[in-house]
Parts: structure tokens; C-alpha cells; sequence
């Protein structure tokens, strides 16, 4: 039995929270107390670690197996909520007070380490066998490099891949789900002809990975040495057209409408691309149409391209225990427990050796993200790359909507991007 | 009125004075000093990379399109959406005050839940009101044999349709200050009139209307003050868009201060809209006072 | 003196408008119950088609519930300290006249002329320095005082006549005295304004408790429902039974408090 002496508060009243604070399996324990008589030989590190959302607070748990195997080292999870988890990280940055180990987006890395927020691994890379091991997915370590450094290790991935109706497919004629960028669009076509409301495909124009997919799947590249050249590349500029077209034709819906969800449920949305997670929202709220979709690469034109999401594990660079937080990270993407993590929450393992467990290799819906992943791109690893996606999407929303010159428009926003850049 | 002891009003003021200075003016004061640097998450972590670019931070918002959107969606809100919280809060005021029986408690819990309403219920519900192909109002106008209203889907129609929003949770509280407003108008003053033989509206123009201006005042400067941060609505309904038509000056200074870490600029966007406040604020006060004496 | 079709046309004004302005939250409530599927169906249903409880339980079983409810009662019971500071402050604005009144005044005003979040880093900095992150201080002391509250009161407070405070002092009476015995009771209506607005705030206190904590110890209701969301799959009904269970002490208190913003007394008439 552990029990806390007192929390290092100043309020007197923090009594109360104390004695209110039961041990449940996903509470955190204790502050920054030190403190544990359970009678190891030796201190006891705190390791405090910051997860996000519900992974965070399934994470409160899944650390005891960790714990007991390590018994000088106590893990305190703290949970953040998903929305205010970059507030947090900024006044983590901002004072310098951060965790030991923290949970970061792979989106993140560029701002964060920039501002020299994580311990550059790279020093450690001889000692722990998990920095920069081939074993994670490409896509997947190509997001822990910044400026040649090394700032995190991949715990969970995630990508995008084709959701399609194969009983509304089949009604048309096609027995496959579309291969290549002709035959989405014919498919589309002849779907959203079916009438008023009837749309082919689904494009959320809120997605700030779907130009650039579109753009990798035509064999477009970005180089940072040639920085807002990439975008008067001809490869990008025809991928833009092929993400208009949808929208210009209808094949899309323009509007809000009902969630994606219900559309594919009811079938005026037959394909759409999303996550693993969609796999189980579908299963459990559309039981109805069970048996009747699958899941197929994301058909592209030189390449079948997808982005690659997810998140890493990273240190705080003013971490006092770089030792333990190491040996955390290290635990937590062993393939065991990246098994033993998907099957907790569901998410991916970035371990690709992780994936011979048999329960992924069962689900042929799990296995197509499995494919994927080896196809998936990284978004470029650069702090203003959020910025300058964020201006592509107004770009190619004043194209669609505001009735912009396509050309015209990219070169603008090219231009734009020359600014950000430079 | 005469004191003797000129600390006296120290002593009622001082706390929370002492404590606004240090976690409000204070802040505020750091927060606007860096709309003159170049501070982003990088100078966050480290203070030496923080250059002082005097009023190149202005310079750039001046030119820069979006925020002068935003200055235009911040105008189009304000001028539209206090008149309206303040007539519409005023009338319910109004009717709640008509009778106190239990009936009328009832209304009054009715009219006050807007504002406790949970963001993401309002979120859901308003996104279906408001849907353009499947929404409840466009429903009621197909069947009246009108066109589909592009409620968030067009620009200018957009900002309306936050606005309807908007007024529709700001009414609870500016309600219930109406409601106890009411209650200190003296009961003689009616009488009286009842006496010259005043009829309601004679009643509701001379006696009770001027009797708020004290809460009227208070309300419309908090009101201007709340609208021209205008931020939830278009946050979570819009995000701005769409083409940039529903992007407020607070939404601008968020996004480009919280998602994309330029705080120099963010501060010194900040700073300009805390010159709109103040100014529309010490317009209002100088013509209260004018009225007042 | 009131004639019928005129209490009729008011009362059904009241009642049409109520409804309408309520439906949201009528429906909130009733997505608690619903399941997740049909919680997202566009468009939505307004009774559910089966009630579930699933998500209450889901809720009670996950959200460390015991903790983030006695941190939250600790918050509201420290707002409430802070309501007397700023209804001291408002009648110190109201009542008095000292040099500088004008420009203090306008510098509490100004603090609410800047959007919260632009100062939140020098505020948790600050907290920093003091040695307060991480602190129940330092999660209630930021949001104690607001402007809007003294603001409010002030204006109250200047209709209450100079004459019945001018009359006490002759008698003899301490200022606090006047303000406790006299004042207080006189404001009974503006108060009962302030505490649910005060209330509301402090029960809903997010950001801060998020913010300063590195401990989940020191989370609130709010921060612990925002908790039970993944990044990609939302549960709309679960957010929905979070919701309700958290308006549910607002109305309470609502329901209580409201008659005395309505009370008729009269007693700003004496003159």
C-alpha cells in the first residue's frame, strides 16, 4: 500500500481535495510528491507524463504494469483535454514547468521543437534502442527528425483510407473499389447522378490533409530548399484541379449537410475517407448496413498516397529524470505493450513488427490502414507548414465557392506562401 | 457627500482593486507591451529571441485583408446585435414582470436556460436549424413555397444567422438584470400616475423606461463590450468562414495568437480592439453623464 | 385592473417564446437519454426512440467524480468570497467620492475590454513566480474579482438615496455596518442576480483548474467531462449526460434564488 503524505499546496483548503481524492485506477496520484515507503532499496522517481484526451486517461492505468516492473518509478499521468492541449503546452514552453514525458501530435513537433521544448534524442540514439529504430513506419519516424535532430518516438499512427459502399458500387456495375484517380472520378460521376441530394464522393473542406494528399498521390514532393516553388510544381497545380473538379462538378456536396456517418448509412455519400477510428463509428452506429461497405486504399495517380497521423512520445527539455522518462518511452513501444495499447484504445501500433499480432492481421479492414501506412506521407516537418496549409484551404474555397481563376488563385496563394516562408 | 475618514472608500474598493491589478490590468498590461515585439512560441521558450520591431506588427495588420474582414463582421455584429439584445431583453423583462405568480416563475426559468444551454447542444441544435439541406428552418420555408435560405452558407447571411444565435443566449442574463431593475422603481411613482390618469403606455414611456436608464446604461456598455469580442458563436459554428464572412476580431486574434503562435501580432491585434472598447465605452459614458446632469 | 386579452396575449407571448427559446436545451437533455446513433441523426429526434441510461453510467463509472466534485464545490465556495468583494467594491464606487475614482473605474472597466485569452500566458507566468501552479490558490485567485460584477452592483447601488445612509452615519453607525445591515438587504434583488451569475462561472470553471493543475487532482467537472473525448470520435450523447448533469445545481439554485430578484418589496420608496 502506498499512501501520500501531504500534496505541496498552498491553499489550506487543498486538505479537502486530498482526503476527496480517492485512489481510483485512473486518477492521478499525488503532486510532484516524491515520497514512497513501499520499502524499495533507493529513491523513487515521479515520472510525470501528460497524454491527451481519452487516451490520456486510459494511459492512468495501463502505466501500473510499467510501474511494477520498474519499482523505483512511479508514473503520474495527467490527462488534457484534446482542445486545450496546445494551451497547455504553451504555458508548459512559456514558464519552462512542464512534464517529464509528454504526448505529442505528429503535426506538433515542428512548433514545439523549434521553440526548443524537447530533449534532442539523438544523444541517447547508442543507448536505447527504440531512437530512430526502421522498425516504426517510415511516415511515422519522418516526423520525429527536425532540423537533424531527434525529438520523439512514435507511439501510435493513424491514416486516411477509402470508405466505400460495396452494395451501392456494386448496383453500378463495379465490383472493385476504384483504383486510380479515372475511376474515382467515373465512379463519383455516375453516383451523383443518381438524382437530387446523390453525391459521389465527400471531400471535408476543413481538412487541411486532403490538397496535400491529393498532391503526394500525383507524385508531387516537397522540398524545403525550394520552398514556395513546390507549389508552381505542375504535379501540384493538376491535383488542386482534380480536388476543384469535385466541387465544380457536383460530385461533392458543397454544403454542410448531415454527418458523414448517417450519408454513408443512407447511401448519398457512398465513399469518403477517414481514420481507424471511423471503423468502429460505423460498426456501431450504422449496424444496419453491416456487411454492406468496406475499406480500400486511398486510389491515387502515380501513387496510392495517404498522410500519416498519429502521435509521438517526446521529453521535456527541462526534465530533471531523462533516464526514467527514457525508459518509459522505451516500454511503451516495445510491440507487447503497443499490442496490449491498441487493444485498449484502438489506436495503431507504430511498430511495424507490432503488427504480426493476430488480431490485426485477422481484421481485413485493419489490415488495408496496414498497407496504407507503408504508403503514407508526412506532412513536411516546418513551423509555418499549419499556416500556409491553413491559406491553401482558403485558397481553394474561394475556387469552389467565391468563383476564383483556379491559376490565378494558387499563384496568389503561392506568393503567400513565399512571405510565410522566407 | 462629506466623509470623515478619506480611507474609508479604500476599504470597500481595496481588494478587489488590489486583486483586479494583479491577475487582470497587469496581464493585460505584458500582454499588450509584446504587440510591439516579434514574440512567437520560439521567444516563449526563450526570451533573447524577442525583438523589439516597434509598430511593424501595425504595419502588417493594416495590410493584411482578413483582419480588416474582421473589423468590418465585428462592425456588422455590433451595430446589429446590441439594439437587439437590448430591446429583446427589455420586452421579456417586461412581460416576465407583468405578474409574479408561479406561472410566471416558470417562464422565467424557460427564458434564462439559453444561457446555461451547453455549447455543444447549442452547436447541434443551431447547426440543424440551420442546415441548409436538411435544417428545420429551411423545412418551414420550403413549405411555404420559398427558397432554401443559405443560413451559414453565404457570407452576409451568415453573419445574421450568428447573430439570431447570439441574441438568443444573451438574452437570459440582460434579462434577469432588467427583472431586478424593475423592482426598484417606487410603486408611488405608479401611483401617481394612476392618479393623473396616465394609460400603460404613457406609464411604460415616462415612469418605467427612465427609471432603467441606470441598468439600460449598464447593459449596453457590458453588451458593446461582450459583442465586440464576439468569439463563440462564430468559433464553434463557423470557425469564420465561410469565404472569411463570419470572422470576428476576437476569432482573429485567437487563431493567429492560439493556432499559429504569432502573439506580437495577436497582442497588437488585441490592442486595437481594445482602442474600439475603450473609445466606444467613453463615448458612452461622457453622453451618460451629458444626459445625467 | 388588468384586463383578460390582455393577460392572455402575455401569457401566450411567454409561453410560444419560452418553448421556442428552451428547445435547445429541452433537447439536450433529452440526447442523454438517446443513444449515440440516434443523438447524431440529421434530422434530429426530439423524443428519444429508446430511453438509455448508458451514458449516466458510462459518466459515473469514468469520471473520477468524488475528486473533481469536491474541487469544484471549493471554487464556487471561494467565488463566493470573491461576490463580496466585488459588491464592497461596487457600493465603494457607487457611494463614495475620493480623488482618482473616475480613472480606477475606467481601469476596472478595462479589464474586461481584452479578450481572456490574450493575457492567459503573462497570468500563468505571474502564477508561476508566485510559486502558485499547481495550487487551489492559484486556481481560484485569477477569477475572483470581475468587472462586470462590480460594474453591475455600482449601478445598482447608486439608486439606493444618499439620505439613508447619511441618516445611519448620524446615528452613529460603522461604515461596514451600514454596508452589512442596510445596504445588503436593500440589494437583495442585484445580488441574487450576482451569485447565479457568479455561481454559474465558477461551477463551470474550466480553463484555469486545466491550465495551472499539473495534477489531476486539482480538475473540476468541466475539465473532467472534456476528458472523456478522443481525438477523432466524439461521444455526442455521453457530452450530452455531462451536460445535464451539470446544469442540474444551476437550475436548482436558479429556482431558489430567482424570487428574490422579483421579490416585491419597496423599499427604495422611502425617500
Amino acid at each position: 500500500m502506498k499512501f501520500k503524505k501531504g500534496l505541496s499546496m498552498a491553499a489550506g483548503v487543498s486538505l479537502i481535495v486530498a482526503a476527496g481524492c480517492g485512489n481510483d485506477n485512473n486518477a492521478a496520484d499525488g503532486g510532484n510528491g516524491e515520497e514512497n515507503n513501499g520499502g524499495n532499496n533507493g529513491e523513487t522517481t515521479t515520472l510525470s507524463v501528460w497524454a491527451m484526451g481519452e487516451e490520456g486517461n486510459a494511459l492512468g492505468s495501463f502505466v501500473e504494469s510499467f510501474e511494477n516492473e520498474h519499482e523505483n518509478i512511479e508514473v503520474n499521468v495527467q490527462a488534457i483535454p484534446w482542445d486545450n492541449a496546445h494551451d497547455s503546452l504553451l504555458t508548459a514552453v512559456a514558464s519552462g514547468d512542464g512534464p517529464d514525458v509528454l504526448q505529442l501530435g505528429t503535426t506538433w513537433v515542428a512548433e514545439f521543437a523549434g521553440a526548443g521544448a524537447f530533449l534532442d534524442l539523438s544523444d541517447y540514439e547508442d543507448d536505447y534502442d527504440m531512437i530512430n529504430n526502421d522498425d516504426f513506419f517510415e511516415g511515422a519516424l519522418d516526423t520525429t527528425y527536425y532540423n537533424d535532430a531527434i525529438y520523439g518516438v512514435p507511439w501510435y499512427v493513424d491514416t486516411r483510407v477509402l470508405f466505400y459502399r460495396t452494395d451501392i458500387l456494386e448496383e453500378h456495375g463495379y465490383e472493385e473499389p476504384p483504383q486510380n484517380w479515372e475511376e474515382m472520378l467515373e465512379v463519383s460521376r455516375e453516383l451523383a447522378d443518381r438524382g437530387d441530394g446523390m453525391f459521389g464522393f465527400d471531400i471535408d473542406q476543413n481538412d487541411q490533409l486532403v490538397p496535400p494528399i491529393f498532391a503526394w498521390q500525383n507524385g508531387w514532393e516537397f522540398n524545403e530548399e525550394e520552398a514556395e516553388e513546390n507549389f508552381a510544381d505542375p504535379a501540384f497545380r493538376e491535383a488542386m484541379d482534380y480536388y476543384h473538379t469535385y466541387f465544380a462538378e457536383g460530385l461533392v456536396q458543397e454544403t454542410e449537410g448531415v454527418p458523414i456517418e448517417q450519408g454513408f448509412e443512407e447511401g448519398s455519400k457512398p465513399m469518403f475517407t477517414s481514420g481507424p477510428w471511423m471503423i468502429n463509428i460505423i460498426r456501431n452506429e450504422a449496424p444496419d448496413i453491416d456487411g454492406d461497405w468496406d475499406v480500400a486504399m486511398f486510389p491515387g495517380n502515380e501513387r496510392n498516397a495517404s498522410a500519416i497521423g498519429g502521435s509521438h512520445l517526446s521529453v521535456f527539455a527541462k526534465t530533471e529524470n531523462p533516464e526514467e522518462a527514457l525508459e518509459f518511452i522505451s516500454y511503451m513501444s516495445e510491440p507487447e505493450t503497443q499490442i496490449e495499447w491498441f487493444k485498449e484504445t484502438n489506436t495503431l501500433p507504430a511498430r511495424q513488427s507490432a503488427w504480426d499480432d493476430e488480431e490485426l492481421q485477422q481484421d481485413e479492414k485493419l489490415a488495408v490502414f496496414g498497407d496504407q501506412l507503408e504508403e503514407a506521407v508526412a506532412p513536411p516537418v516546418l513551423s509555418q507548414w499549419e499556416n500556409i496549409a491553413q491559406d491553401l484551404l482558403s485558397s481553394l474555397e474561394r475556387i469552389n465557392r467565391g468563383g476564383a481563376d483556379l491559376d490565378e488563385e494558387l499563384d496568389n496563394f503561392q506568393q503567400q506562401a513565399a512571405n510565410r516562408l522566407d | 457627500m462629506n466623509h470623515k475618514n478619506a480611507l474609508t472608500p479604500w476599504l470597500f474598493i481595496g481588494p478587489a482593486v488590489l486583486l483586479l491589478i494583479m491577475f487582470s490590468l497587469l496581464p493585460i498590461l505584458v500582454s499588450l507591451l509584446i504587440s510591439f515585439t516579434d514574440i512567437d512560441l520560439i521567444g516563449l521558450g526563450n526570451w533573447d529571441m524577442v525583438e523589439f520591431v516597434a509598430f511593424e506588427n501595425f504595419i502588417a495588420l493594416f495590410q493584411d485583408p482578413l483582419f480588416h474582414r474582421s473589423i468590418f463582421n465585428t462592425l456588422v455584429y455590433v451595430s446589429i446585435g446590441v439594439p437587439l439584445v437590448i430591446i429583446c431583453s427589455l420586452s421579456v423583462a417586461l412581460m416576465l414582470n407583468y405578474m409574479s405568480n408561479k406561472l410566471f416563475s416558470f417562464f422565467r426559468v424557460l427564458f434564462y436556460v439559453p444561457s446555461i444551454t451547453n455549447i455543444v447542444a447549442i452547436a447541434v441544435v443551431w447547426g440543424f436549424l440551420y442546415n441548409m439541406d436538411v435544417g428545420l428552418f429551411n423545412f418551414i420555408i420550403n413549405s411555404l413555397g420559398l427558397q432554401n435560405v443559405p443560413w451559414l452558407e453565404h457570407p452576409f447571411m451568415a453573419k445574421i444567422s450568428l447573430i439570431i444565435l447570439a441574441v438568443w443566449k444573451g438574452i437570459g442574463i440582460n434579462m434577469l438584470i432588467y427583472l431586478a431593475a424593475l423592482q426598484s422603481i417606487p410603486r408611488s411613482f405608479y401611483e401617481a400616475a394612476d392618479i393623473d390618469g396616465a394609460n400603460k403606455f404613457q406609464k411604460l414611456r415616462y415612469i418605467t423606461i427612465p427609471s432603467l436608464s441606470y441598468a439600460t446604461f449598464f447593459v449596453t456598455v457590458t453588451t458593446l463590450i461582450g459583442w465586440l469580442q464576439f468569439f463563440e458563436e462564430p468559433f464553434v459554428m463557423t470557425g469564420g468562414g465561410p469565404l472569411d464572412g463570419t470572422m470576428s476580431m476576437a476569432l482573429f486574434i485567437y487563431e493567429r495568437g492560439f493556432q499559429y503562435n504569432e502573439f506580437g501580432y495577436a497582442a497588437a491585434a488585441s490592442l486595437i480592439l481594445f482602442i474600439f472598447i475603450i473609445v466606444a465605452t467613453l463615448i458612452q459614458f461622457t453622453f451618460n453623464k451629458s444626459k445625467e446632469n | 385592473m388588468k384586463n383578460r386579452f390582455e393577460k392572455l396575449l402575455v401569457m401566450s407571448v411567454l409561453l410560444i417564446g419560452g418553448f421556442i427559446v428552451s428547445i435547445p436545451f429541452i433537447w439536450m437533455i433529452l440526447s442523454s437519454f438517446k443513444s449515440e446513433r440516434e443523438a447524431r441523426t440529421m434530422p434530429p429526434t426530439f423524443w428519444p426512440q429508446e430511453f438509455t441510461f448508458e451514458h449516466y453510467i458510462n459518466l459515473f463509472q469514468n469520471l473520477n467524480f468524488g475528486t473533481y466534485f469536491t474541487n469544484t464545490l471549493i471554487i464556487v465556495l471561494f467565488a463566493m468570497l470573491g461576490l463580496l468583494f466585488n459588491t464592497m467594491a461596487g457600493y465603494g464606487f457607487a457611494k463614495f467620492q475620493f480623488k482618482g475614482k473616475e480613472a480606477v473605474f475606467i481601469a476596472v472597466l478595462a479589464t474586461m475590454m481584452i479578450p481572456a485569452q490574450v493575457s492567459m500566458i503573462p497570468v500563468y507566468l505571474l502564477l508561476n513566480q508566485m510559486g502558485l501552479t499547481n495550487t487551489m490558490a492559484g486556481i481560484i485567485l485569477p477569477g475572483l474579482i470581475a468587472a462586470f460584477n462590480i460594474f453591475l452592483i455600482r449601478q445598482f447601488m447608486t439608486t439606493i438615496p444618499n439620505d439613508l445612509i447619511e441618516s445611519a452615519r448620524i446615528d452613529g453607525a460603522k461604515e461596514f455596518r451600514i454596508f452589512f445591515q442596510i445596504i445588503i438587504p436593500l440589494s437583495k434583488p442585484v445580488l441574487a442576480v450576482q451569485a447565479i451569475l457568479t455561481f454559474v462561472g465558477a461551477w463551470n470553471s474550466f480553463l484555469w483548474p486545466l491550465i495551472v493543475a499539473n495534477d489531476q487532482a486539482l480538475y473540476t467537472l468541466s475539465v473532467g467531462l472534456a476528458l472523456l473525448q478522443g481525438q477523432h470520435s466524439s461521444s455526442f450523447a455521453l457530452q450530452m449526460a455531462g451536460a445535464t448533469v451539470m446544469v442540474i445545481p444551476v437550475l436548482i439554485l436558479f429556482i431558489f434564488v430567482q424570487r428574490y430578484i422579483v421579490e416585491g418589496f419597496n423599499t427604495t420608496g422611502i425617500k
